[in-house]
Order: C-alpha cells, then sequence, then structure tokens
C-alpha cells in the first residue's frame, strides 16, 4: 500500500531516449514511434536566426500519464474498465476494455495509446505489474536516466525522497486548470 | 506555474519536436518482452552498444534476456544505462544476425553464400592462407588484420600480430581520435584522462556530449554545476543546453584558440608559476603567437564569433579556479586537427589545469598484469609501410587511409593478399566507399568475423559468427585513472545459433593454421630451418611459439580466474564475478541522491599524482619534417565558399553508434532514416522544403538524402548524420535507408598522424 507519484527534475533533460527505451523492453510495449507510455517532448523549438539563435526556452519535458488524483479517463470510460489501484495507480481492467477509446479523448495529457496486441487502451501504470510487482521499488524509466532526474516513490510517506523534494524544491503540474490533480510534478 | 500544451499527435508530426520520427514499417512489430513479475537472476555484465562499456544487470527469464539495468556498482557508468545500451536486447535477438559459418559463392558483394560448418570454414581459409604465404615467401604481413571493438583488441592482436606474425595492423585510431591522443602524449607526455566533474568552467568544440555520450563525462555535465561554453558549427543539444553557445565556422575552432592564447599572453592572463615550472620553449611561444598577432579581431574574422565574447571567454577560462578546455573524441575534422589539438593542450596547460582537479590528469590506472605468450620471430617478416610519409602515426593501429591507397597504387613494398577483419565495418566506416570496395577486391582471402551482414561481410570469402556482448565472457578490464576500478563482462546466456567468442574462433583457427603455416616458414626461415636441425620438428615447434592457439588452452574463465586472483586475490575475483565490478572503496559506495552515487571519498582520487612531466610548446621533429612546430594559422584553413557550395560535416544521432546499430528495430523507431541539415536560408533558395529529396553531389560521387532545414546549422554547412544507407540486403532493417556520408566524403588525411579528415569536402546541391 502506498501512494506513488513521480517528480521530474525536467531542465536536467537531454533528451537522449533512454527512459523510453528502457520502458518499452521492461514493459513490452510494442515497437512503432506511436507505441509509447512515455516519450520527451521539445517544449520549443530553437528560434532565431543561426548566428543569434534564442535557446533560452527550449526544454526537454517528460511526458506520461499524470496519474491523477481527479482522472478524467476513468469518469469516461463507459465499460467502468478503469479503477485505481491499492498504490493509487489508475490502471485497468483488461477484460472489460473493447476500445471505445472514451478515455483516450478525455484524457487532456494525450497519455494513452491503443495497445494493438493486447486490443486495449494503455499507458504509465509506473511499472504496477513489473518491477513494482516483483517488489523492486524503483521504475524502469527512472533507474535508466542518465541525468536521474526521475523522483519515485510514495507521496504518503514524509521520508521518502520524492516527498522531501517536494517539501523542499517549488514545482508545477501540468495543465491545471483541469483540475485533474496530477501525482506527476516539475521541478523548477 | 508554468502550462505547458502536450499533444501526442501534434508530436509526432514532428511539429515541435524536430527529431524526425518514423512510423514502424516492421511486418511484425512485437519484438519485446514484457518482464514477469517473478525474481530471477540477474548476471552482471558490460554493455557494448558504443565504446563506452558501461556496467549493467542482465535479467534472464527461461534462458531469454527480458531486460538490461545499469550496475550502480561501476564509477565510471554512473548507474545509467543509455538508449542503445537497453537496446542491446535487440541486437541479441536481431533476426539478421549471422547465425553460421558462410562460405562465399557468388561474386564479392553479391551476397551469395554457402552454409559451412566450423571446420569447412577453418579448412577452407587454411588452404587458401598457406598457398597466400608460400607464394610471399613467408612475409607474414601480407596478411592484414583489423579490429574496430575495443574489447578483445589486445588478444586479436596477439594471436595475428605475435603468433601469426604479421605487423600490418589497423584500427578504428586513424578514422577517429588519434590526433588527440597523440597532441596530449606529446605534448604533456601522456595521454591523459579528462576530469570534467572536477571543472568549473568548460569550453567544448564540437564534441556533442549530450548525443554522443561518453562516460562519466555526459553524466558530470548533467550534474555539475559549472559554466558550459560550447562552439559548434551546429546547434546540438550540447549546445542547447549550453550556458553560452558559439556559432562558428567549421574547422576554424583552431583560430579561436590561437586567439585564447594570444589574450591569455597578451594580458598576461596565464599561470605564471606553473609555467615557469613546466613549460619547455615558453617563450618562443609566445614570440610566434605575438608576431603572428592571433588577436580577437582576427579571430573574429575566421570564425564569425565576435572579438569581444572571445575576449570574455578567456578572461573568464583564466579566471576560473578549474578550468577546462575538453578535448573531445570523434573523427578528425581537417588538415590542422593535430595543432588544434595541441592549441587546446597549450590553453590547458597556460592555466595550469593539468595534473590537477578539473584539468587534464594523469591519475593512476590500475594496471593489469600482461599474460605473457611465447613469440614466434619471423626471418622474411617485413615491417608496417602505412607509416611512411606520416611524421608521428600510431605505432598501433597505423593509418587506414594511407595504407588503403598504397595497397591500392601498389606503392606498398609488398603485396597485401589476405585480411581478417573483425567487428570494423570499413565499408561504411571510411572516406571513398568505392575505394575500400576495389582494397577489398584485390585480395585473395578476406575473412569477416562479426555479428552482423554488414556491408564489410558481404565483401567476405569466409564469413565467421561471432557471439554478442551477452553470450560471453571477456577478460578483466582496467578502466579510468582518476577513480580507476576493474570490470568484467560475465556471460549472461550462451551463443546463439552456431555463433562462437572471437576466443574460441580464434582456438579453432590456431588449431587448424599452426603446423601447415609453421611448414611454410621451415620451408624460407633459415633460423627456423637451424633449430629444426639442432632441437629438431617438435622442439623448435613448441620452443619457437608456433603454437598460434597457446592462449586459448584454457578457456577465457579459467584465465580470468588465474590473472585476477593472482594479481589481486580472490575477494576482487569474487566481487568481480557477482557485482561485475571492482574499485577499493566499493563499501564506502555513498548514495548522493535518487541512485546517483558517490564512488571514490573526494580525497582519495587522483587528482593529482607524482610524475615528471614537461610541456612541450614547440615539437622540433615536426619543425625538421617541414610542418609547424607550433599551432599556426595558414590561409588554406579559412572557411570561405561560394555562395552556392557547402561545406560537408557528419556525426550522429543520439540513437546511433555509426553503422553498428544501423539494424536494431528499436533504435530505427527513432531514426528510419537520416535526414540532411541545410541552414533554412540556404534551403529557401534552394527551394528546397522539409522532406524533399536532394542530391549532394562530391568530386567522388552523389548521393539523394531527404532535408531538414534548420536554423541550427550554419549557412553553407551540411550535416549528414553517419551510419545510414546500407547497402547490405541482409540487414533487413537498414537496407537502403537513408544515404552514406562516405559514400561523397573525399579521402583526405592529415600527414603528422595519417587521419582521415573528415569536414573538407566541399558539396553541390540540387533539389529532385
Ligand atoms: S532518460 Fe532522462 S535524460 Fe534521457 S530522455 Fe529520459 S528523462 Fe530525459
Ligand atoms: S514508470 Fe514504468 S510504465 Fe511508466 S513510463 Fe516509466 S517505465 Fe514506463
Ligand atoms: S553509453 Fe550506452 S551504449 Fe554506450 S556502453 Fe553505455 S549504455 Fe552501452
Amino acid at each position: 500500500m502506498a501512494n506513488y507519484g513521480m517528480a521530474f527534475d525536467y531542465k536536467l533533460c537531454i533528451n537522449c531516449h533512454a527512459c523510453e527505451v528502457a520502458c518499452k523492453e521492461e514493459n513490452g510495449i510494442d515497437l512503432g514511434a506511436k507505441n509509447h507510455r512515455l516519450w520527451i517532448q521539445e517544449d520549443a523549438a530553437v528560434s532565431g536566426d543561426f548566428w543569434n539563435l534564442e535557446r533560452d526556452k527550449v526544454e526537454f519535458m517528460q511526458m506520461q500519464c499524470q496519474e491523477c488524483q481527479d482522472a478524467p479517463c476513468m469518469a469516461a470510460c463507459p465499460n467502468g474498465a478503469i479503477y485505481r489501484d491499492e498504490n493509487g495507480i489508475v490502471r485497468l481492467h483488461k477484460d472489460l476494455c473493447d476500445l471505445t477509446r472514451a478515455c483516450m479523448s478525455a484524457c487532456p495529457y494525450d497519455a494513452r495509446y491503443v495497445d494493438e496486441k493486447n486490443h486495449i487502451t494503455d499507458k504509465c501504470i509506473f511499472c504496477a505489474d513489473t518491477r513494482l510487482a516483483r517488489g523492486e521499488t524503483t521504475t524502469a524509466c527512472q533507474i535508466t536516466c542518465p541525468a536521474k532526474l526521475r523522483y519515485f516513490g510514495d507521496l504518503d510517506d514524509p521520508e521518502s525522497e520524492i516527498s522531501k523534494v517536494l517539501t523542499s524544491r517549488k514545482y508545477f503540474t501540468l495543465k491545471p486548470e483541469h483540475k485533474t490533480k496530477p501525482k506527476l510534478f516539475y521541478l523548477e | 506555474m508554468n502550462i505547458i500544451e502536450t499533444s501526442r499527435r501534434q508530436f509526432l508530426q514532428g511539429s515541435v519536436s524536430l527529431c524526425i520520427y518514423a512510423t514502424s514499417t516492421l511486418s511484425s512489430p512485437w519484438r519485446t518482452t514484457k518482464t514477469s513479475n517473478k525474481k530471477t537472476t540477474n548476471t552482471p555484465y558490460l554493455c557494448n552498444m558504443c565504446r563506452n562499456k558501461c556496467a549493467g544487470y542482465a535479467r534472464v527469464e527461461n534462458g531469454i534476456i527480458t531486460k538490461l539495468n545499469p550496475n550502480h556498482h561501476f564509477p565510471k557508468s554512473r548507474n545509467m544505462l543509455c538508449q542503445k545500451g537497453n537496446a542491446g536486447i535487440q541486437a541479441i535477438y536481431d533476426e539478421d544476425r549471422l547465425k553460421y559459418p558462410l562460405i562465399r559463392i557468388g561474386n564479392r558483394g553479391d551476397g551469395r553464400y554457402k552454409r559451412a560448418t566450423w571446420d569447412e570454414a577453418y579448412e577452407y581459409i587454411k588452404e587458401k592462407l598457406v598457398t597466400i604465404i608460400d607464394e610471399q615467401k613467408d612475409n607474414r604481413s601480407t596478411v592484414a588484420y583489423c579490429n574496430g571493438e575495443g574489447f578483445n583488441k589486445d588478444e586479436y592482436i596477439k594471436f595475428f600480430g605475435s603468433k601469426l606474425g604479421s605487423a600490418n595492423f589497423l584500427d578504428e585510431g586513424s578514422i577517429c581520435l588519434n590526433t588527440k591522443l597523440g597532441a596530449t602524449q606529446l605534448t604533456i607526455g601522456d595521454v591523459g584522462e579528462m576530469d570534467v566533474a572536477g571543472s568549473d568552467y568548460m569550453i567544448i568544440s564540437g564534441a556533442n556530449r549530450y548525443e554522443s555520450l561518453i562516460t562519466p563525462d555526459s553524466v558530470d555535465m548533467i550534474h555539475s554545476k559549472q559554466k558550459l561554453v560550447v562552439l559548434d558549427p551546429r546547434c546540438t543539444v550540447t549546445a542547447t543546453k549550453a550556458d553560452e553557445y558559439l556559432p562558428l565556422y567549421p574547422g576554424t575552432d583552431l583560430a579561436f584558440c590561437l586567439s585564447m592564447i594570444y589574450i591569455a599572453l597578451k594580458e598576461e592572463l596565464y599561470d605564471k608559476k606553473y609555467v615557469r615550472e613546466y613549460f619547455d620553449d615558453f617563450k618562443k611561444l609566445k614570440s610566434h603567437i605575438l608576431h603572428e598577432k592571433y588577436t580577437s579581431k582576427w579571430a573574429e574574422s575566421k570564425t564569425h564569433i565576435s572579438a569581444k565574447k572571445i575576449e570574455q571567454i578567456t578572461r573568464e577560462f583564466f579566471a576560473a579556479s578549474n578550468p577546462l578546455y575538453y578535448l573531445g573524441r570523434r573523427s578528425v575534422w581537417s588538415q590542422n586537427d593535430f595543432q588544434l589539438r595541441r592549441a587546446m593542450v597549450l590553453i590547458n596547460a597556460l592555466a595550469g589545469s593539468i595534473n590537477r582537479k578539473g584539468g587534464i590528469i594523469f591519475g593512476k590506472p590500475i594496471k593489469l598484469d600482461d599474460e605473457a605468450i611465447n613469440e614466434p620471430i619471423y626471418d622474411n617478416a617485413q615491417g608496417r609501410f602505412d607509416l611512411d610519409g606520416i611524421v608521428y602515426g600510431s605505432q598501433k593501429g597505423g593509418s587506414w587511409l594511407n595504407f588503403r591507397q598504397k595497397v591500392l597504387d601498389k606503392t606498398a613494398p609488398y603485396p597485401i593478399k589476405a585480411m581478417f577483419i573483425r567487428k570494423h565495418n570499413i565499408m561504411q566506416n571510411m572516406p571513398n566507399i568505392a575505394k575500400t570496395k576495389k582494397m577489398l577486391e584485390m585480395m585473395d582471402l578476406v575473412v569477416v568475423l562479426d555479428t552482423m551482414p554488414s556491408d564489410t561481410a558481404m565483401m567476405a570469402d569466409v564469413i565467421l559468427p561471432e557471439c554478442t556482448y551477452l553470450e560471453r565472457e571477456d577478460m578483466v578490464v582496467s578502466f579510468n585513472r582518476l577513480e580507476p576500478s576493474l570490470a568484467l563482462r560475465n556471460q549472461v546466456i550462451e551463443p546463439l545459433y552456431e555463433s562462437k567468442s572471437m576466443q574460441d574462433i580464434l582456438k579453432g583457427l590456431g588449431k587448424k593454421l599452426s603446423v601447415p603455416l609453421f611448414n611454410v616458414s621451415a620451408k624460407y626461415d633459415e633460423d627456423l630451418q637451424e633449430s629444426i636441425k639442432e632441437d629438431g620438428m617438435h622442439k623448435a615447434f613448441v620452443e619457437g611459439g608456433y603454437d598460434m592457439a597457446e592462449l586459448y588452452h584454457y578457456t577465457t574463465t579459467q584465465r580470468n580466474k588465474k590473472l585476477i586472483t593472482k594479481q589481486f586475490g580472490k575477494e576482487v575475483y569474487n566481487s568481480l564475478k557477482e557485482k561485475g565490478v571492482w574499485y577499493p572503496y566499493m563499501k564506502e559506495q555513498k548514495e548522493l541522491f535518487n541512485d546517483f552515487y558517490e564512488y571514490y571519498p573526494p580525497e582519495k582520487r587522483f587528482y593529482t599524482v607524482d610524475k615528471r612531466y614537461r610541456v612541450k610548446a614547440s615539437l622540433s621533429k615536426l619543425e625538421k619534417a617541414g610542418f609547424d612546430a607550433m599551432p599556426t594559422w595558414h590561409k588554406r584553413y579559412d572557411f570561405n565558399l561560394h555562395e552556392d557550395k557547402f561545406r560537408v560535416i557528419t556525426g550522429r544521432y543520439v540513437t546511433t553508434t555509426q553503422s553498428a546499430t544501423a539494424n536494431n528495430v528499436m533504435l530505427k523507431d527513432f531514426h528510419e532514416e537520416n535526414f540532411l541539415w541545410i541552414n533554412d536560408n540556404d534551403a529557401k533558395r534552394f527551394g528546397i522544403e522539409k522532406g524533399d529529396s536532394v542530391v549532394v553531389m562530391s568530386s567522388l560521387s552523389s548521393i539523394v538524402i531527404k532535408a531538414n532545414p534548420t536554423n541550427k546549422i550554419a549557412p553553407n554547412v551540411l550535416w549528414i548524420p553517419h551510419g545510414f544507407g546500407i547497402d547490405s540486403q541482409e540487414m533487413t532493417n537498414a537496407y537502403a535507408k537513408g544515404a552514406s556520408d562516405n559514400m561523397i566524403i573525399e579521402d583526405k588525411f592529415e600527414k603528422i598522424y595519417g587521419c582521415a579528415t573528415m569536414h573538407e569536402t566541399n558539396v553541390i546541391i540540387r533539389k529532385i
């Protein structure tokens, strides 16, 4: 029983794609660029003329399911296939999913994609049925990252590293206007 | 609070990200295996997807590798495994892998082979080799051999160099970084290591450390609070992330360096005490630089970096406590490369940044005992010829382009009749592919040891399938100087198909070749005839060291055990077997944050060591050979192109290791083909839009490649990512995707180290 979340020291990202490959290999995600639980988004392009480039606005953002506490996907699913597991992770009853894709349209973060192999919609679940299920305390993307910028842990445990980092540093969440209350945090 | 709009769909169209994503065209897209929820064995191994050799743990379930994870014990790789390291699984389970020995039945290059047993393959090689060496009257150097992989290289040299007796070994050094190694060695007496983590101010010229990861440098840059200044004709990710990015014309970094030296001397910014104690020929350097008037204004006219900026950076650099001019590690760019690297070393020396924290350190590498072998002496083996006309050159790895040219022109003192090529894709990795092809066509015997049916393998008479890095144990390796450690590549799974480790291949070859080749020697070698007369055949063979398989009487596991326990004891051996790594402070290893560790306690690191050395500002040998003794600018280095001409530069995507990863299905998802970077204004002039096909034509040949117009590259410069345009149809994921830079890069080389100069080709372009 935990309440898992993730915090990103996002400015350290070098867009190396290690997290993306690690996630695919760990969780058996299909090949193909359109299939992924996480991706890195270049926030703004370098602008201006070559000799006078503006680089300040460029950040590489770690994108994946934001683990909303008020999850629009869960509300949208007509089959009640989406639930929250004992570790606070938004999960899917695979047998109930018949690919209405309502969750995909409802998600403000575009976190879901169609897993063609299993005929379901899929998204990041913090490696719940692989690493966490066998008692590991790191996710595939977190442990492989050269920048070690992904903090993963129990938000309810005040002693966890993620809790400490969230108390000591400023952060923001994505699209707060949707009032989804994400459990993914971006550290300033 | 910062609000970010995100959209996967938008992302896939590439409208935000300039990284071009491919949609998969694979027939069977499901090649990943989800790990299970069970605990299982994890074997420590060393990665081989690039030159870094990061440490990892391989998860094995039912005999299948399902996941590769970083190994937190290894100081060098800092508990990370990159995208390529993670995609290593796809290299093991690549369906196109070489599976069994093959003997050519068609023409070279047409891909027609027949399956053979290992013995048939060895037999074939023996027949040919005996004839060749007999024809050449026991001149063993008629067999050239090359290797592109760091691991096992020394053993490979022992086999073909010491045992078989050839002087002609070639490696990637002369198409990579030999000028840098040489410049450091000759200027401060050692190749050293750069202490990136300890530096508070770092300048990088061209090296793209965030898209071409070097451990620990790249990781240390991410976490260090240093000021980072990047010079590059292309706004790379490293440049994007830098505190200051100084765009400049290609090949003009030397002008920037000369100006830094000028300013340091003129304004007396340099470390006077250090210079007094360590420099030879300081006065000579000073009068040369001042006399040539390498002012900031002058450098501005060459580089396009403003004079004010050059002054500011120089002053900041010399005011910093631990400044470092990063020497880079990549292909040689232009004729001035040796003196460019030397200028960088001299800048570090002028700042006193040698043998101290944050500079070029000497450190204290762990020296491993050599496994001694009995080396035969061949009377008739002649010396190497590829360093003729080269001032220094590497006695070890030689000069590829000079070698190839002399073979082609038949100006070599004797013919090269056979080549053994291990993990070295020479059909892709050096300029002017047509010439490499021609050279290989001249051979009577070409043998390739590789894991993949590369373009080079397709030129072989015999292909010997080597197993991949996860299917074998390799000999223990010593890493690094500041925080030295030992690491061992343990075997994770048994070799797939009929592949074998290099050691097993050489063992088989050695057993097959030793006696027949000994008999050839006995025909021509008078000293050998003498000892046969005195001692008899058997004794002459054994004591003369003619048993080519000598090293392989024991398995690698047995050899490791013996070597390591003898030199370091059982505990070290056990650590290497169980954790893959050993260094003296493992028990004190401490987590700093979020699975990021401190390895050596700071006071135990070898920042400064006792070592006598001099800084050689001037090299008289160069002067005598008619070259500059000190870094000097010449008019021919100016970047000066007609507006319709372009200079080609090369490099690679973060997801590729040259052509070695070309067929990796996972990595293909990021870049299925390569795109030509062209300055956006230039593209407009030529009416070129994103995705348009463009012909790029040099004096050699032309290629067709899709365009990526961008503001991130200098005008009149084109960037071609390397590792594409694979010609081997057996590489089904890579074949004919994108274009190969080396089709059009002209085969020029500099004469100090004989290194290929990759950035000196001018081209014209046309939209089609
Ligand atoms: S592994 Fe880390 S640095 Fe690399 S892309 Fe992912 S988050 Fe960024
Ligand atoms: S936490 Fe696990 S499932 Fe989620 S993105 Fe990272 S690796 Fe993938
Ligand atoms: S940097 Fe990446 S590919 Fe290279 S050795 Fe390390 S993990 Fe492997």
